[in-house]
């Protein structure tokens, strides 16, 4: 589909901050299922909207959590996920994360650990779902995850083919972002956003051919900031 | 005209594809050959199956036959082309059409990580349930047992020491 050229205003994060709007991230390797299950889930509403400036596809939601109308934007990684690391404003102001791994392949549920590291970097309070995505050999469920377990995770066993346990997946980690909105201290946030004008004033003194490379590099000054 | 395809194979000499089907209207077994021209032990085996599949003479008849089964006969008649024993080709085949499970796709390129995602596509699409199927239902919620009886996954043992 063709690449739709969204204006930086658009993808103002400000938003997040309203009562109605919340923001779930996708985190996984490639190829786990991630957009399949967005599909899936979204059925007719499946509209990606792929930002490759950002390298990130969003998909906008609207549900009924406790009879109040909730905008949810999903966030998902557009092949960025391929370096294994996200650039921080993946991560900023994100209520909830869906964490994905392939239930048929092995190195999918070890990288987990590096997903979830960096998770919690950035975001170390909101709700996480462990994801085992592809169910559909029934022996595979039959099994237990620690990974899930040592952090206190739920572990959804869903399967975006057959659709298995696919709406129940969404919906639960919606109610988990607004719930966490509503009980959350933003502090963390208005730290980030220290961090965020940094960075975007960085780059705008940068020529444009060089915004690329910029981004992928800003991740390590991100994270080395915090100490200085 | 419609027809029930029951088999498809290879012939090596002279090369040909080779469909046994059953015609609707009969009722009875008949045989197909499709004569495989210019194809080398460089060709292109996707690109191969897709024009079979799309040839006018012939479109009808593989109509329930899938591009993924003619690739593979394809890859048969050049590796019988390129010297190569049967066991050798099903070999690489089969190497070429699974995906290994400790095979880290965030460390390949473009192209070898769309070999993979299509050969995970395929197996999707056996899977799926689509909206317009009978029986469709959105939300499918079914409980899995997720108490301490259950046997380990057998993947932490290593990662202990990461965790």
């Amino acid at each position: 589909m063709a690449e739709d050229k969204t204006k930086p205003s658009e993808l103002d994060q400000g938003k997040y901050d309203a009562d109605d709007n919340v923001k779930i991230i996708c985190l996984g390797d490639s190829a786990v299922g991630k957009s399949k299950l967005m599909e899936r889930f979204l059925m007719d509403g499946f509209q990606p909207q792929q930002l490759s400036t950002y390298a990130l596809t969003l998909y906008k939601h609207t549900a009924t959590v406790d009879g109040k109308t909730i905008l949810v934007d999903f966030w998902d990684t557009a092949g960025q996920e391929r370096f294994q690391s996200m650039h921080a404003s993946y991560y900023h102001k994100a209520h909830a994360c869906i964490m994905v791994f392939d239930i048929q392949r092995k190195v999918t549920y070890r990288n987990l650990s590096t997903w979830y590291t960096e998770l919690r970097e950035f975001r170390p309070e909101i709700p996480c779902i462990v994801v085992a995505n592809k169910i559909d050999d029934i022996n595979v469920t039959q099994k237990s995850f620690n990974f899930a377990k040592k952090f206190s995770l739920p572990l959804y066993f869903v399967s975006a083919a057959d659709g298995t346990n696919v709406v129940k997946l969404f919906n639960d980690a919606i109610r988990l972002a607004v719930s966490y909105k509503q009980n959350s201290q933003d502090f963390m946030d208005e730290i980030f956003q220290e961090l965020e004008n940094f960075s975007l004033e960085q780059e705008e003194e940068d020529v444009p051919d060089q915004e690329q490379s910029s981004s992928i590099e800003t991740p390590s000054e991100e994270v080395a900031s915090p100490h200085s | 005209m419609m027809c029930t395809a029951k088999k498809c194979g290879i012939r090596f000499q002279p090369p040909a594809i080779i469909l046994i089907y059953e015609s609707e209207i009969k009722g009875k077994i008949r045989q197909r050959i499709m004569p495989v021209r210019n194809f080398s032990k460089f060709s292109d085996c996707t690109r191969a199956a897709e024009q079979l599949k799309n040839n006018p003479r012939h479109k009808s008849y593989l109509e329930q036959v899938s591009l993924r089964q003619l690739e593979k006969l394809f890859s048969f008649l050049r590796g019988y082309l390129s010297g190569q024993s049967l066991a050798e080709t099903m070999e690489q085949i089969q190497r070429e059409t699974t995906i290994d499970p400790e095979e880290d796709l965030n460390k390949l390129d473009d192209k070898e990580l769309a070999k993979r995602k299509s050969i995970m596509d395929e197996l999707f699409e056996k899977n799926q349930k689509k909206k317009d199927d009978p029986n469709f239902v959105y939300d499918i919620e079914v409980e899995f047992p997720q108490d301490d009886q259950l046997q380990s996954c057998g993947w932490d043992t290593e990662s202990a020491d990461e965790f």
